[in-house]
């Protein structure tokens, strides 16, 4: 077993590498001149002149892939002397426009995105699966068709035009929330909560559908198992079935789902921050888009990326964990 | 292409003639990594003679349909040589693989997954003559026609797919069409085991009778002791991979020598031959005393 | 058999049969109409005896052993009666059949590796059944459970018990199979193709196991095969099915010696005989199969 866990440590490497490599050269390619991007709105020539010396753009490509890896490991100095800009390890890069290192940055819009994404998880896994399993225990009845077509409207409409909805109807017509503000949970809790519940419920309402229909699927499937059959012919009761025979198989290949889902919407969920106002880590991309800030661009790509990549081997291991015939296994 | 006389102990050279073969798969270990090599073939030789059936017999696992793979080419052997026809066919240029299989063909179990559910009866018995480049295209649908009528097909279905077919049926569009490029050898893997017992002795007598007319030889594959008695002339008992016992059918059946053999023969479940011959006895005389009784003059009738 | 689970129940005469099926017919509602799967059937099971039921596909038998659990598909409707030690199983609330199913009358499956759900340990999986229906704690079902796999012959059952089902060969799993349907004392067992998917040196184990769990307890079979030469050898009397019909029916010995239905002797005829080779009559193709 640790052999394989070594093989897919190094296979993460790898794809990190490769993803680094790639988005590397996307932007050195698309790129006219990144010191014209990087500059900004309020630029003079010698500014430019001076961070084209800084970012070492006159070397040759792979010479600035080289520097841009072993800045990840060690850090890194933009150009020498009195302008010199020190990048802290591991450097993703620095935002020119800001002044500031692009992990610190992410850092800093980090628990936004986090308290985003748990807090829809939790909303999304609760009402999803319970949709879901509903709508396999009744399938063909009228509940069964009405919950699938609330679960083709979370598929169907767009974050935004869910996240307009809701403002005017709970915040404009109905009042009952405010609208959101950025304060922190130990500040005002009350507010806290009521700030995030759009947004918890804008975002989850795609994956509830995606969920439900998963749900009623799997669970569907395992009912016509033949263990099924069996489970009813020891004669058990129908909540004991249904617990323990029916939700673990439907149930165990939602968590692989649920791990990537998850690790991406940690690398910023960018429509619904955006909407809301909130200053996550998608919030930052956005913006960064906008004001064609390329090293934070970059850097919230690698920094997605990298969850991405982790997240793809813990769920890997932990599916291999719960579901037994994969125990003794190494592929 | 010999027809008649399939006496035992033929004399003539072997058809197709398998010396020693291999096949190894490699395997990882649990844990470690290790590598180890699993031997789904070992050592395994065996002849099919002209115009005769020779059966390889054996349990799960005993490495049977591998074998049978490797004689139709489906996979290379690790090690060991084929001989087929006077020829050495253990390694395949493309050109010499297809005139292979002009000469050897597949029937394989479940027609619905061998047989593609999109073509027509007419589209899948033609299909070899089309690879084959055999014969004039104008001519297929007769072909066709005349080789349902052949293996029991109502020839107007020949536009119908597989699924409007049952079994039994559907197995005989497969029989067609290992035959339409008139093979010496045809491989059947599994070919009856998916029946119905009733159907299953139907198409076993198409076999032999097919066999009869057209003198071409079986390699056939069961775990169906009973079954393979029907219809062989040689078995080859497999189990773990080897060959363990191999002779002409009645010594194999009456004198088996290896202990393996004789525990499979054991265990297989009889029917008392005494009720056996208690029924014989009493169909013949209900036969004698009403010689038109309505289906009670066959094993086989009409349903 | 001791348990004495139903204190009103009739002191057991030599003349009532356990298991009494009687005009059985079961239909599914498809889109073309009803169509109907098992046609007027009955028989009749007795304490240590075995009933084998033979057909081939489409012959119903799989479905009537439904039938007498209740367990048959949604959509499925059902006439006539099923007695079991005199009271009627059709028709009855899921509630009160779950209480017979499993404790008094147990089922064998075909396919034991589907039918043993790999999520869990095949321990957990005999022991609920005897907790559903004789309680007591986690410790003793597991007693129980590790018991009832040394009687069906698995070695170094008290380790074994916590493997799970692919851990195991497909005899073993069979083995659990019946250990499983055994743990509460059955009076009434009902095989469907227990032995279809096993090779045939197992297949044999199998069948002496059965046989010999059948004599020590006491219970009434209902063997369910397409296998004659099986049926020869573990039943005491033959129900013949042929598309949900019953064509011939009585003690095996008379079955196989004595046939009168035309289908039962193309069947019996049709069976590939392992010591002889039997030259079949040509068949008359007009009404192949």
């Amino acid at each position: 077993m640790s052999s394989y866990i070594a093989r897919r440590l190094l296979w993460a490497v790898l794809t990190l590498l490769a993803v680094t490599f790639f988005t590397f050269l996307v932007f050195f390619a698309l790129s006219p001149d990144p010191a014209v991007a990087i500059c900004g709105q309020t630029c003079t020539p010698d500014r430019i002149a001076t961070i084209q010396h800084q970012l070492g753009i006159d070397q040759p490509f792979l010479v600035q892939f080289g520097t841009f890896l072993k800045g990840i490991f060690a850090g890194r100095t933009y150009g020498e002397g009195a302008s010199a800009i020190a990048c802290q390890a591991p450097c993703i890069g620095h935002s020119f426009q800001n002044g500031e290192d692009v992990l610190t940055m992410i850092f800093g819009r980090l628990p936004v995105s986090v308290t985003l994404a748990v807090g829809a998880a939790v909303i999304w896994l609760v009402f999803g699966i319970s949709l879901g399993l509903v709508s396999a225990l009744k399938s063909e009845t009228g509940w069964d068709r009405a919950s699938m077509v609330v679960a083709l409207a979370g598929v169907a409409l767009p974050n935004y035009f869910l996240a307009l909805v809701l403002q005017y109807v709970l915040v404009v017509k109905l009042q009952v929330l405010p609208f959101p503000s950025s304060v922190g949970f130990t500040e005002d809790p009350g507010l806290w909560f009521q700030s995030y519940l759009m947004p918890w419920i804008v975002l989850a309402f795609l994956y509830v559908a995606l969920y439900a229909r998963l749900t009623r699927t799997n669970v569907l499937d395992t009912l016509n198992e033949n263990f099924m059959r069996t489970a009813r012919a020891k004669g058990l009761p129908g909540s004991l079935i249904l617990r323990r025979h029916a939700l673990r198989p439907s149930l165990t290949p939602l968590v692989t789902l649920f791990g990537m889902d998850i690790a991406t919407l940690l690398g910023g969920a960018l429509i619904t921050e955006t909407v809301f106002g909130l200053n996550g880590v998608g919030k930052l991309a956005f913006d960064a888009v906008a004001t064609n800030d390329q090293p934070v661009i970059m850097g919230v790509t690698l920094f997605a990326a990298f969850f991405v990549v982790i997240a793809n081997i813990v769920v890997d291991l932990l599916y291999r964990f719960l579901d037994p015939r994969l125990r003794t296994v190494t592929r | 292409m010999s027809s008649a006389g399939l006496q035992e102990g033929s004399g003539s050279q072997p058809l197709l003639r398998a010396r020693s073969l291999v096949k190894e798969f490699s395997v990882k270990s649990e844990g470690g990594g290790h590598k180890g090599t699993f031997r789904a073939v070992d050592d395994v030789s065996f002849d099919v003679y002209p115009g005769e059936t020779t059966s390889i017999v054996g349990e799960s696992g005993s490495g049977k349909s591998t074998t049978a793979r490797i004689i139709a080419k489906l996979l290379e052997p690790t090690s060991g040589t084929l001989e087929f026809d006077g020829a050495d066919v253990t390694r395949l240029g493309k050109r010499e693989l297809q005139a292979f299989r002009s000469n050897v063909q597949v029937v394989f179990q479940d027609p619905f997954s061998s047989l593609n559910p999109r073509h027509t009866v007419e589209q899948i018995v033609s299909a070899p003559l089309r690879y084959q480049g055999m014969g004039n295209p104008k001519d297929y649908p007769r072909i066709v026609k005349e080789l349902m009528v052949r293996v029991g097909l109502n020839p107007d279905h020949s536009g119908r797919h597989p699924a409007q077919f049952s079994g039994g049926q559907a197995q005989r569009i497969g029989i067609a069409r290992a035959l339409v490029v008139d093979p010496k050898l045809v491989i059947c893997d599994e070919a009856v085991s998916a029946l119905d017992v009733t159907v299953q002795a139907q198409v076993i007598y198409l076999l032999r009778d097919l066999q009869r007319e057209r003198g071409f030889s079986y390699l056939f594959i069961a775990h169906d002791l009973a079954v393979v008695r029907q219809i062989t002339h040689r078995v080859a008992v497999m189990s773990k991979g080897r060959v363990v016992e191999e002779g002409r059918r009645d010594d194999v059946f009456d004198d088996p020598k290896d202990e393996y053999t004789k525990t499979l023969l054991a265990a297989i479940p009889r029917i008392n031959p005494e009720w056996d011959r208690a029924r014989i006895a009493y169909e013949q005389l209900q036969m004698s005393g009403r010689p038109s009784a309505p289906g009670g003059s066959g094993a086989l009738g009409t349903d | 058999m001791t348990q004495v689970r139903h204190p009103d129940e009739p002191a057991q005469t030599d003349g009532a049969p356990l298991l009494e099926v009687s005009n059985l017919s079961i239909s599914f509602d498809t889109r073309e109409g009803s169509s109907t799967v098992v046609d007027d059937i009955s028989f009749r099971i007795d304490r240590h005896k075995t009933l084998g039921v033979v057909g081939e596909s489409g012959s119903g038998k799989s479905m009537t052993s439904l039938a007498i659990m209740g367990l048959l598909p949604k959509g499925a409707r059902t006439t006539g009666s099923v007695l079991f030690k005199g009271e009627e199983l059709l028709g009855r609330s899921e509630k009160w059949l779950r209480k017979i199913r499993g404790d008094q009358i147990a089922m064998i499956f075909q396919d034991p590796l589907s039918s043993l759900n790999p999520y869990y340990t095949v321990g957990l999986q005999i022991e609920e059944a005897y907790l559903a229906h004789r309680g007591g704690g986690r410790k003793n079902a597991r007693t129980v459970a590790i018991d009832a796999m040394r009687r069906v012959r698995i070695t170094d059952a008290e380790r074994r018990v916590d493997d799970y089902p692919h851990q195991f060969s497909g005899g073993m799993r069979q083995r659990i199979m019946i250990a499983m349907a055994l743990t509460c004392e059955p009076d009434l067992i009902i095989a469907d193709e227990p032995t279809t998917a096993l090779d045939v040196t197992v297949q044999a184990q199998i069948l002496e196991l059965i046989s010999m769990l059948q004599a020590e307890t006491g219970a009434g079979m209902l063997f369910i095969t397409h296998d004659l030469a099986v049926v020869s050898q573990v039943a005491d009397a033959v129900h013949v099915l042929q598309n949900g019909q019953t064509m011939e029916a009585g003690p095996t010995e008379q079955i196989f010696s004595r046939p009168q239905d035309p289908y039962t002797r193309r069947l019996l005829a049709a069976v590939p005989r392992i010591d002889e080779v039997v030259d079949v009559p040509r068949p008359v193709f007009g009404g192949v199969q």
